[in-house]
């Protein structure tokens, strides 16, 4: 191909010039291409051959015959699967609501210059560091009935309370082994947000008479906003995907079991590729679904935000 | 930027070329590209540092008594400097095992020489051809090995592990609050909870978390009402013939509900239920013999010289029934040492110093010698009158599936969330579909 022939053609007869010019278009395309295909190769080729795998019927390992959306049936129609659905959005709703609102609190106390402020930080982020699995494991003792550290520390508590063998309570304890671990990541997050709001605004409204909620209301929220939605996503879909957690913690009993768990227990303990390729798509779908509720709201607060 | 030295060269006149920052910036990516190739490259020379003639067997193990496994590897290495075991401890629970096991085999990697099985999994890591056919050891071990033991390590005829430890539950009671352990689950519930109100403890711990051991406890709940699984060859389903298997299930509810079981029953495994009773917190327990010596050591323990060990109990009061456990070691099938694992293998079971040793720290032996040596020691004597009626869980490749079965339905069922008659009969639906 001579671009440079093209380029005299296309640009209305600019001679001598020499400019590589495919259109500014094209030319993106074959710049991005490289990295669509590599994302496509390993993004997208697992979730198309979860979807091929999940239209065959398999008996333990081998695989028995094409059935279409038997699976999907089988699936949509076990009680089981509806419970982890339950599970999950519990989980995810609660803890990430409750995330959100230390974190904000943390974000706001980290953005303030005081002495100390260094150290603060740096234990803020102290959970968020720990590996999950550890601080599942840790959890699990604090609450289990044996060692029972939190039976044992806390004055109202009575010494046998099973935490994680009653229903309900089992789930609270998860939703504080989660916000426990994961406040400081929505802090982190929001402290970003907050540190680009010019602090003239503040200043203009300290002296217009402001209190401190409404400069709060007004003023850092209202720009926050989309840092708070971004903030949410990752963390819903995060949620929306737990399994360590409730693994470790409670093996999925009295009510905890979550999607994840319901994939993996057909992946590795009764194995059944068919059955597992079904859930792990409907737990991709589900998980598609959220987020793209939450980019659209994104995209249209985005655009408001210009509007205004 | 170059640096010109009083003497030797400059950097620029060394490299030939010129340095500056694209150029530092190249070499350094060159360097970090490069640098994970050649680690892996070490990697792969160092994994090969058995020389020729002197092999490294690698034994998978589970963590619980891991220091009676190191036992048995020490005798093999004293005697066998050219091929040195070195144990690779696996998770403590049997689920968690069977997943770690199964990640290796699956990936048909050549990590594990020799793996330390679960009785239950024989069927299933057979028929996934995982294991090495070991029919030609067969001889050595033909009454040698307790019958039991040997049995559960075949599949479809052929052998495809060799026994190593068995195992069997049996009922450990406080002799200082207790005079003599009951006879019967009725029985013991009501002594139970007579003999812990006056001490302000529970009475009795056991297993009952979501994992294979409460599958365990629970059909040594269902054998003791006279209930089965599946008949003699495995072709007909006898779950709940007679009400049985529903009979355990309400024994368990009613368990849970009166305060027979301890607080926390429903997240106990091995260990959490051997530190209850460890503490003095429980009048009686259900666990493998492995916590004996554990027990007795004094600084540890605080029941030291105060328990004692017994057959479990059945519902009518007589005999007694108990689940058959206990480890086979088996040769991985992707294994590049086969013929010294083969040995150690057979050196595990059939050598008596190992197998005594193993014995002397309480673990029940495969070699069916030592228990005439041990007869008295007080566990083997409890051993001698429950290894003959020890019931072993079907050795079918599905019994993984079964096992998850019974979790997902018995499990909420003895905790009221489910219904135990509709728990029963989803668990006899599914062992119908597996035939």
């Amino acid at each position: 191909m001579d671009f440079a022939k093209r380029a005299r053609d296309s640009d209305g007869g600019r001679e001598g010039e020499h400019r590589w010019t495919l259109s500014e278009a094209a030319l993106a395309r074959l710049f991005v291409a490289p990295s669509v295909l590599m994302l496509a190769l390993v993004a997208l080729f697992p979730v198309l051959y979860a979807g091929s795998l999940s239209l065959y019927l398999y008996d333990g390992r081998e695989r028995e015959g094409f059935t279409g959306i038997a699976n999907y049936t089988h699936a949509l129609s076990d009680e089981r699967f509806w419970q982890a659905i339950l599970a999950t959005f519990t989980f995810t709703g609660s803890s990430v609501t409750l995330e959100l609102l230390i974190g904000l609190g943390f974000a706001l106390l980290m953005a303030q210059a005081f002495r100390g402020q260094g150290p603060t930080r740096a234990v803020i982020l102290v959970p968020w560091v720990i590996p999950t699995v550890v601080a599942a494991q840790m959890w699990y003792f604090m609450f289990n009935i044996q060692p029972g550290f939190i039976n044992h520390s806390l004055p109202l508590v009575p010494r046998d309370f099973n935490w994680l063998g009653q229903k309900g309570w089992t789930m609270s304890a998860l939703i504080v082994a989660d916000v426990w671990k994961t406040a400081p990541f929505m802090a982190l997050l929001l402290l970003a947000g907050l540190q680009v709001i010019p602090p003239e605004l503040y200043e203009s409204a300290r002296v217009d008479g402001a209190s401190a909620w409404r400069r709060f209301l007004h003023i850092t929220l209202p720009i926050l906003r989309p840092t708070i939605l971004v903030a949410l996503l990752f963390r819903t879909v995060d949620a929306l995907r737990v399994y360590d957690l409730p693994k470790v913690m409670t093996n999925g009993t009295f009510g905890t079991e979550t999607l994840s768990m319901l994939v993996e227990r057909y992946v590795v303990q009764t194995v059944n590729p068919g059955i597992a390729s079904a859930l792990a798509v409907l737990t991709f779908a589900t998980v598609l679904g959220v987020s793209i509720i939450f980019v659209s709201f994104l995209s249209r607060n985005l655009l408001l935000g210009s509007r205004a | 930027m170059s640096e010109k030295g009083s003497d030797g060269m400059s950097l620029e006149e060394l490299l030939g070329r010129r340095v500056d920052r694209r150029t530092v910036l190249r070499g350094a990516a060159l360097a970090s590209l490069s640098a994970p190739a050649l680690a892996l490259w070490l990697e792969a020379c160092q994994s090969q540092s058995s020389t020729p003639g002197n092999t490294q067997l690698t034994w998978a193990v589970p963590a619980v008594a891991k220091e009676i496994r190191q036992k048995t590897a020490d005798l093999w290495n004293a005697q066998h400097s050219d091929s040195q075991v070195r144990l690779s401890v696996l998770p403590e629970q049997a689920d968690q095992q069977r997943q770690q096991i199964a990640l290796e085999l699956n990936a048909k990697s050549s990590t594990f020489d020799v793996i330390a099985i679960d009785v239950i999994w024989t069927g299933e890591f057979a028929k996934n051809g995982w294991l090495e056919n070991l029919d030609d050891v067969r001889s050595k071990l033909d009454g040698v090995s307790l019958p039991g033991a040997l049995e559960s390590a075949q599949w479809k005829g052929h052998l495809w592990a060799i026994p190593y430890v068995t195992n069997a539950g049996f009922l450990y009671y406080r002799k200082d609050l207790v005079a003599s352990p009951p006879k019967s689950w009725d029985e013991l519930m009501s002594v139970g909870l007579q003999a812990a109100k006056g001490q302000g403890i529970a009475p009795f711990v056991g297993q009952g978390a979501k994992y294979e051991g409460f599958v365990v406890n629970y059909l040594e709940y269902m054998w003791a009402a006279g209930g089965n699984l599946f008949n003699k060859d495995t072709s007909k389903v006898l779950f709940n013939a007679n009400g049985e298997a529903l009979k355990a299930t309400q024994f368990m509810r009613q368990s849970l509900t009166a305060g027979f079981y301890a607080a926390g029953f429903n997240t106990m495994h091995e260990e959490e239920a051997r530190i209850t009773f460890q503490s003095g917190k429980a009048v009686f327990m259900r666990n493998w013999p492995y916590a004996v010596s554990l027990m007795n050591k004094t600084g540890d323990s605080k029941v030291v010289g105060k328990f004692d060990i017994a057959p479990l109990p059945t519902f009518s009061g007589q005999g007694s029934v108990s689940a058959l456990g206990g480890l086979n070691n088996s040769i991985s099938a992707y294994s590049k040492n086969k013929a010294k694992a083969k040995a150690f293998a057979t050196f595990a079971a059939t050598d008596p110093a190992a197998q005594r040793a193993i014995g002397e720290a309480s673990e029940p032996p495969t070699l069916a010698s030592v228990y005439k040596d041990l007869a008295a020691d007080p566990v083997f004597k409890v051993l001698g009158q429950v290894l003959p009626d020890a019931r072993p869980r079907p050795p079918v490749p599905k019994w993984n599936d079964i096992s998850a079965a019974i979790q997902d339905q018995i499990f909420p069922a003895y905790n009221g969330e489910k219904d135990p008659a509709a728990a029963v009969e989803a668990v006899r639906k599914f062992l119908e579909s597996t035939l």
